[in-house]
C-alpha cells in the first residue's frame, strides 16, 4: 500500500537529511496537518490520503541551507521546480518524495456538503469518500470535491523526484481556464471591478495567502507593512486591501506556481488565486512560458530580454 | 524645513500662457515653503545670484525651481545651490516649460497645472536626502570598435594625444567601406590613395594595437573600466608567419568562394588576401569554400607556403583587454538585392549596385577597372542610374535618405564617362540632395560638363529585351512615361544598419532606433557622446553618413575622451540603486535582472546573503527597484517614497 511504501521511504531518506516534512492526521477526521519527521518513530504518524492537501514545499526556502526532504504531490512539484529556477532552493539539499495524486479534496466544499456538522469518521473508497457525522453518512464522489486547481490540473505525477511512490497517472479534463475567470472575462472591465471590490472588501489583511504562498519571499519585507517604501497604509479601507492584492498578484506574476493555498488558506472564503491564474494565461501568451514545469527555465520577470517570444519590439 | 522656490519667467516662454505670479501666491500656502518668487530669467547670473542671496537671507534648506526642462538647466541649479551651502540634491526643477507653458494654450489651465507641477517637486524635495560623489581611478586606454575610415580617425587621434587604443576590426582588413571606392566626390581623388596613408599610420602607430577578424564577445565594467572579451576569430593561417606573398591565393584550387570585400562581382579563391593594401596583409581561409573542410582533402596552402603559416586546426582565442572608453564606428551595410525584385535585383546580372559598380571601376578591382557588363564582360555604353532604390521607401521599411546616393551616383557618371567616352548615363532621381560644400557644382558638373541626363522620377519596371535591359519610368518634369534600352543598370541600394547593430547595442548598452542606428544623446549638442557615459559613437553607425562627416566624427568622439581622460580621476553619480540590507531577502533577482551587471551578492558577517551594488557600474536605469519584491533596492534620488510625495502631492488634495 501507498502508506507502507512511503513510510519505507521516509525512513530511508531519514538516513541523510535532518527532517522529512510529510501530513498527519489534524484535529478531525477531516483535517490533515504536516507532520515533521526527525525520528524514526515520527513516521508512525505519516498518513496519504486526498486530506493532504497542503503544499510542503513552502517550507523548502527558509530551510535551504538545512538537507531536508520532503512528500509532494504533482502540483506542490511545481513549486520545487520553481525554487530552482529562481535559486531559492539548492537541489542537492532536498530530497524529493513524489506520490502520483488522484485529486485532492477542498475541506471548504465537503464541509458545505455536510452542513459544517461536526465530523465524527472519514473514510475513502477508490473514488468516493464517506463522512459520518452526528446526522448521519454522506457519500461524496471526490471529483465533486476537488478545489478549482485539480480541475485544470496538468501533472497530476511530480515532475521532479527523487522516489516516486506508486505509478504515475495522468488525468487532464482537458480545462484549460478555471470557469471562474471565463466568467469574469465575459464581463465588462466595471463589473470586473466591483467583483474584486466586493471580493477584497472582505478581506480583514490576516495575510493568511501571503504567508501561505510558497513563493512570497519578502518575509519581513513585505509591502503590506514596511515604512520605506511607505506603498499602503495600515488603514482597512479597500483602497488599502485593494493595492495588497494587486501587488501580490503582480510579485507573482510568471510565478505562481497554481497550487491554490492562497485561496485555500483564506478565512473570508476570497478567490485570491484566480487573478494570480489569469496572469499566467497572459504570461503564457506572451512569453511561452508556464512556471514550475522545467528547471532549465528562465521566468521572463528575472530576465533582461530584448525581444521576447511575443513581444518583438526591436524586430531582432 | 525651509523650502524656497523660485518661478522662472523665461521671458515671455513660460510667464506668456502662465500666470506666475498667481502660481508664486499659490506655492506659499504649501506647508514646508518658505518663500516664493518669480524671476525674468533664473538661469542668468544675476537670476543665480538671487537664489544664493534667498538661501542666506531666508535660511532655505530646499530648493525649487520652475522653469525649463532639467536636461537644459539641472546642472546649473544644483552648482548654484551647492555654492550657497546646500547639498546638490536638496534641489529640485519642476518643468514647467516644455511640459506646460509650450504645450498648452489655456492659460487659467496652464496656470493650474503649473501650481500641481510645483507642488509635486516641493514634495520631492522635502523627500530628498543629501547624496555624495566618490571619485574612482580610471584606465585611459580607449577600445575602438570597427577599423573604417570613422574608427581609424579617432584611433588615430586619441594615440596622438598619447592615449593607448585598440581597434577590433570585424573584417580581415581596416578600411571599411571607403578601402573599396574608386574615386571619392566632390574632389574624384582616388579613395585608396587618401585612405592608404591613415591605414598604414595605425599599423605603424605604437600606441596602437589592431585585432582584425576579431570580434566583441562581451563588455563588463564602467566608464573609465572596462574589461573587453575579444574574439579572435579562427583565420587557419597563423598570422605570425604569414608574409603576405599570396602564393597560397594563387595555387589554391577552390576558385569560386564568394569575395565578400568585392560584393561578389567575382568569385574569389578559398584563401585569400581581400586586396592589394589590406591591413593587415594576411591570408585567410574561408572554411565554406576550402576544400581542406568541404572535402576533408586538399592542403595544397599548407604545401605552399613558404613559412609554413597554415594551420587547418586553429581555434577562435579570446582575449581581454582592459579598457576606459569606447568608441563605436562599426559603420553600415546595404539592402540585399533581393529586396528590389520591381527592378529584378538579384535576378538579371546586370543590374547591379552601387558598390559593386565602384568595384568595377576601380583599377585593383575584379575587371582591374574595366567597366564590363557581369552578364558577358561587354563594355557598356548605356548606363542607367536608379537613385533611391530602397532608400526613402516606407513600404519596405526605410523611411530616411541614405545621405551619400546622390553624390556618389554622379561621381559614378563622371568616371563612367571618363572610363568610356562614348557611353551615355541616366540618372533616375527623386529629389538631387547634394548640400555638403562644393557637392551641388559637382551634381551640376556631371549634368552640365558630362552630359549625364538626369531625369526626374521613379523607374516602376526593369526587364530585359534581348540583351538590353529596358528601364521603364516616369519623368515627372515632361509628365511622361520613359523607357530607356540600358546596357547596365546600377541601383543606389539603401543603406541599412549592420545585422549585428542591435545586438552590439544590447552589449554596450546604448540605444538604437527602429532602424537600428545608434543614438546619440542630443541630436544636435551632443552628436557624438551616447546615453552611457564612456561610449561614443563615430560614422554611419549612427545614420548614414559620407566620408568628411565620418571623419570629422570621428575627431569629435577622440577629442571627447581626450577631455574625459584629462584627469585621473572622474567622479561617480550618486543617484544609482542602494540596497537596504535589513529589508533585502537575498533573493537576487535583481542580480539576474540589471542589465548592466552592476550588483553582486554580498554576504554579511552573519552569514546572510544580501544584494550589493557597484556605484560606479549603475546606470540608475531604475529595472532593478521594480524588480525587487519588497522594496529593498532603491534608487537614490528617485526612491519609492520620493515618487509616493510626488503622486501623493498630486493626488491626495
Ligand atoms: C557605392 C558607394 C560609394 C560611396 N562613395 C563615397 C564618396 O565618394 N565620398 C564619400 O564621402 N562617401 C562615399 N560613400 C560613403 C562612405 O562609404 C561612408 O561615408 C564611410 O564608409 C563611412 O565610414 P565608417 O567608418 O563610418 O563606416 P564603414 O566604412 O562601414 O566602416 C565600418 C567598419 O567597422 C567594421 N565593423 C562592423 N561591425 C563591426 C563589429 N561589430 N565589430 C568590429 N568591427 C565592425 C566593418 O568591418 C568596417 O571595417 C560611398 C558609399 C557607397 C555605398
Ligand atoms: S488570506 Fe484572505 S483575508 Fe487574509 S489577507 Fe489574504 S485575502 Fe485577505
Ligand atoms: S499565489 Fe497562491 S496559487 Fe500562486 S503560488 Fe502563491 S499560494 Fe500558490
Ligand atoms: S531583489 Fe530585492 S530582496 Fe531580492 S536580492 Fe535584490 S535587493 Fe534583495
Ligand atoms: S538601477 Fe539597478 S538595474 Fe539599473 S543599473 Fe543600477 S543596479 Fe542595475
Amino acid at each position: 500500500m501507498t502508506v507502507e511504501k512511503l513510510k519505507e521511504t521516509v525512513l530511508d531518506t531519514l538516513k541523510d537529511v535532518e527532517l522529512v516534512m510529510g501530513y498527519q492526521m489534524g484535529f478531525d477526521a477531516l483535517h490533515a496537518t504536516p507532520l515533521f519527521i526527525r525520528k524514526k518513530e515520527d513516521a508512525e504518524r505519516l498518513i496519504w490520503n486526498p486530506l493532504c492537501v497542503h503544499n510542503l514545499t513552502t517550507y523548502l526556502p527558509s530551510l535551504k541551507k538545512s538537507r531536508v526532504g520532503v512528500v509532494v504531490k504533482g502540483c506542490d512539484s511545481r513549486t520545487i521546480i520553481q525554487f530552482l529556477q529562481e535559486g531559492l532552493i539548492t537541489r542537492e539539499n532536498v530530497t524529493i518524495i513524489g506520490i502520483p495524486c488522484q485529486g485532492i479534496i477542498s475541506v471548504r466544499k465537503v464541509l458545505k456538503e455536510i452542513e459544517y456538522e461536526p465530523v465524527e469518521e472519514v473514510s475513502f473508497n477508490s473514488d468516493s469518500m464517506t463522512i459520518k457525522t452526528l446526522k448521519g453518512s454522506k457519500t461524496l464522489k471526490i471529483e465533486d470535491v476537488w478545489p478549482d486547481k485539480c480541475i485544470t490540473c496538468k501533472y497530476p505525477t511530480p515532475l521532479i523526484y527523487d522516489y516516486l511512490i506508486g505509478e504515475p497517472v495522468s488525468f487532464d479534463r482537458g480545462v484549460e481556464v478555471s470557469q471562474v475567470i471565463k466568467e469574469l472575462e465575459g464581463k465588462s472591465l466595471n463589473e470586473r471591478l466591483a467583483y474584486w471590490q466586493k471580493e477584497f472588501d472582505r478581506c480583514i489583511r490576516c495575510y493568511a495567502c501571503r504567508n501561505a504562498c510558497p513563493l512570497c519571499v519578502c518575509q519581513d519585507s513585505c509591502i503590506a507593512e514596511t515604512r520605506e517604501p511607505h506603498w499602503i497604509s495600515q488603514r482597512l479601507t479597500l483602497n488599502e486591501k485593494f493595492m495588497f492584492h494587486m501587488i501580490h498578484a503582480l510579485h507573482l506574476a510568471g510565478r505562481c506556481v497554481e497550487c491554490g493555498e492562497c485561496a485555500r488558506v483564506c478565512p473570508m472564503d476570497i478567490p485570491v488565486n484566480i487573478l494570480k491564474k489569469k496572469i499566467n494565461l497572459d504570461m503564457k501568451e506572451l512569453f511561452g512560458y508556464v512556471p514550475g514545469v522545467n528547471a532549465e527555465d528562465k521566468p521572463p520577470m528575472y530576465t533582461f530580454n530584448v525581444d521576447e517570444v511575443n513581444i518583438k519590439e526591436h524586430g531582432i | 524645513m525651509r523650502v524656497g522656490v523660485f518661478i522662472c519667467h523665461c521671458g515671455n516662454n513660460i510667464a506668456g500662457t502662465i500666470d506666475v505670479a498667481r502660481v508664486a501666491e499659490e506655492t506659499r500656502k504649501i506647508p514646508g515653503v518658505v518663500y516664493a518668487t518669480t524671476y525674468m530669467y533664473t538661469c542668468s547670473e544675476p537670476g543665480q545670484e538671487e537664489i544664493k542671496e534667498a538661501i542666506k537671507r531666508e535660511g532655505l534648506d530646499r530648493v525649487v525651481v520652475a522653469a525649463c526642462s532639467p536636461r537644459m538647466h539641472e546642472m546649473t541649479f544644483r552648482r548654484t545651490v551647492e555654492k550657497a551651502g546646500l547639498n546638490r540634491y536638496f534641489f529640485e526643477m519642476a518643468n514647467i516649460r516644455e511640459h506646460i507653458s509650450w504645450v498648452g494654450e489655456d492659460k487659467e489651465f496652464n496656470t493650474r497645472k503649473a501650481i500641481d507641477v510645483v507642488r509635486m517637486a516641493v514634495a520631492k524635495v522635502m523627500q530628498n536626502r543629501p547624496l555624495f560623489s566618490s571619485s574612482f581611478k580610471i584606465n585611459k586606454r580607449v577600445l575602438v570598435m570597427g577599423g573604417g575610415v570613422a574608427g581609424m580617425q579617432a584611433a588615430l587621434d586619441c594615440a596622438d594625444g598619447g592615449l593607448e587604443v585598440v581597434i577590433v576590426e570585424k573584417s580581415q582588413s581596416i578600411g571599411g567601406m571607403m578601402a573599396r571606392l574608386d574615386k571619392t566626390f566632390p574632389t574624384i581623388d582616388c579613395s585608396i590613395c587618401i585612405l592608404g596613408p591613415k591605414m598604414v599610420d595605425v599599423a605603424q602607430h605604437e600606441k596602437i594595437k589592431l585585432y582584425a577578424y576579431s570580434e566583441i564577445d562581451e563588455i563588463k565594467g564602467y566608464v573609465g573600466n572596462y574589461q573587453v572579451k575579444i574574439r579572435k576569430k579562427a583565420t587557419y593561417v597563423d598570422w605570425s608567419k604569414c608574409t603576405g606573398c599570396g602564393a597560397c591565393m594563387e595555387k589554391c584550387p577552390s576558385k569560386n568562394a564568394y569575395d565578400y570585400f568585392n560584393f561578389g562581382v567575382a568569385p574569389t579563391k578559398a584563401i585569400n588576401i581581400p586586396f592589394p593594401q589590406a591591413i593587415p596583409k594576411k591570408a585567410k581561409i574561408d572554411p565554406n569554400y576550402c576544400r581542406q573542410f568541404t572535402k576533408g582533402k586538399c592542403g595544397v596552402c599548407a604545401k605552399i607556403c613558404p613559412t609554413k603559416a597554415i594551420d587547418y586546426e586553429m581555434k577562435d582565442e579570446i582575449i581581454t583587454e582592459e579598457v576606459g572608453a569606447i568608441i563605436v564606428a562599426t559603420g553600415y551595410s546595404l539592402i540585399d538585392m533581393d529586396m528590389l525584385p520591381e527592378y529584378g535585383g538579384g535576378r538579371y546580372p546586370d543590374v547591379i549596385s552601387g558598390i559593386q559598380y565602384e568595384r568595377l571601376l576601380n583599377a585593383s578591382g575584379p575587371t582591374a577597372g574595366h567597366i564590363e557588363r557581369p552578364s558577358d564582360h561587354e563594355e557598356p555604353k548605356t548606363i542607367v542610374f536608379v537613385s533611391c532604390a530602397g532608400s526613402r521607401d516606407k513600404s519596405i521599411g526605410i523611411p530616411y535618405c541614405s545621405n551619400f546616393c546622390c553624390m556618389y551616383i554622379a561621381k559614378q557618371a563622371i568616371l563612367t564617362k571618363d572610363h568610356i567616352s562614348d557611353s551615355q548615363s541616366y540618372v533616375f532621381y527623386m529629389d538631387i540632395r547634394s548640400p555638403g560644400k562644393g557637392y551641388d557644382e559637382f551634381t551640376r558638373r556631371a549634368q552640365e560638363e558630362y552630359g549625364v541626363h538626369y531625369i526626374r522620377g521613379r523607374v516602376s519596371r526593369i526587364y530585359p529585351k534581348g540583351k538590353k535591359l529596358v528601364v521603364r519610368g516616369a519623368d515627372t518634369l515632361l509628365g511622361t512615361q520613359v523607357e530607356i534600352e540600358a546596357d547596365l543598370v546600377v541601383l543606389a541600394t539603401a543603406v541599412i544598419s549592420n545585422k549585428d547593430a542591435a545586438y552590439m547595442a544590447e552589449k554596450l548598452h546604448i540605444s538604437y532606433d527602429t532602424f537600428g542606428f545608434y543614438v546619440e544623446s542630443h541630436p544636435k549638442l551632443r552628436p557624438v557622446e551616447t546615453n552611457t557615459s564612456g561610449v561614443f559613437l563615430a560614422g554611419a553607425c549612427q545614420g548614414p553618413k559620407d566620408i568628411p562627416a565620418s571623419v570629422g566624427q570621428g575627431s569629435a568622439a577622440a577629442s571627447k575622451i581626450l577631455a574625459l581622460f584629462s584627469g585621473e580621476t572622474l567622479e561617480s553619480d550618486p543617484a544609482v540603486a542602494r540596497v537596504n540590507i535589513n529589508a533585502c531577502v537575498g533573493c537576487l533577482k535583481c542580480v539576474k535582472t540589471c542589465p548592466f551587471g552592476a550588483i553582486k551578492e554580498k554576504e554579511l558577517r552573519d552569514g546572510r546573503v544580501v544584494a550589493d551594488v557597484i556605484e560606479t557600474v549603475c546606470a540608475g536605469c531604475g529595472v532593478c527597484t521594480s524588480t525587487c519584491p519588497c522594496g529593498a533596492i532603491q534608487l537614490q534620488h528617485f526612491t519609492d517614497n520620493q515618487i509616493l510625495a510626488e503622486v501623493n502631492a498630486l493626488c491626495l488634495i
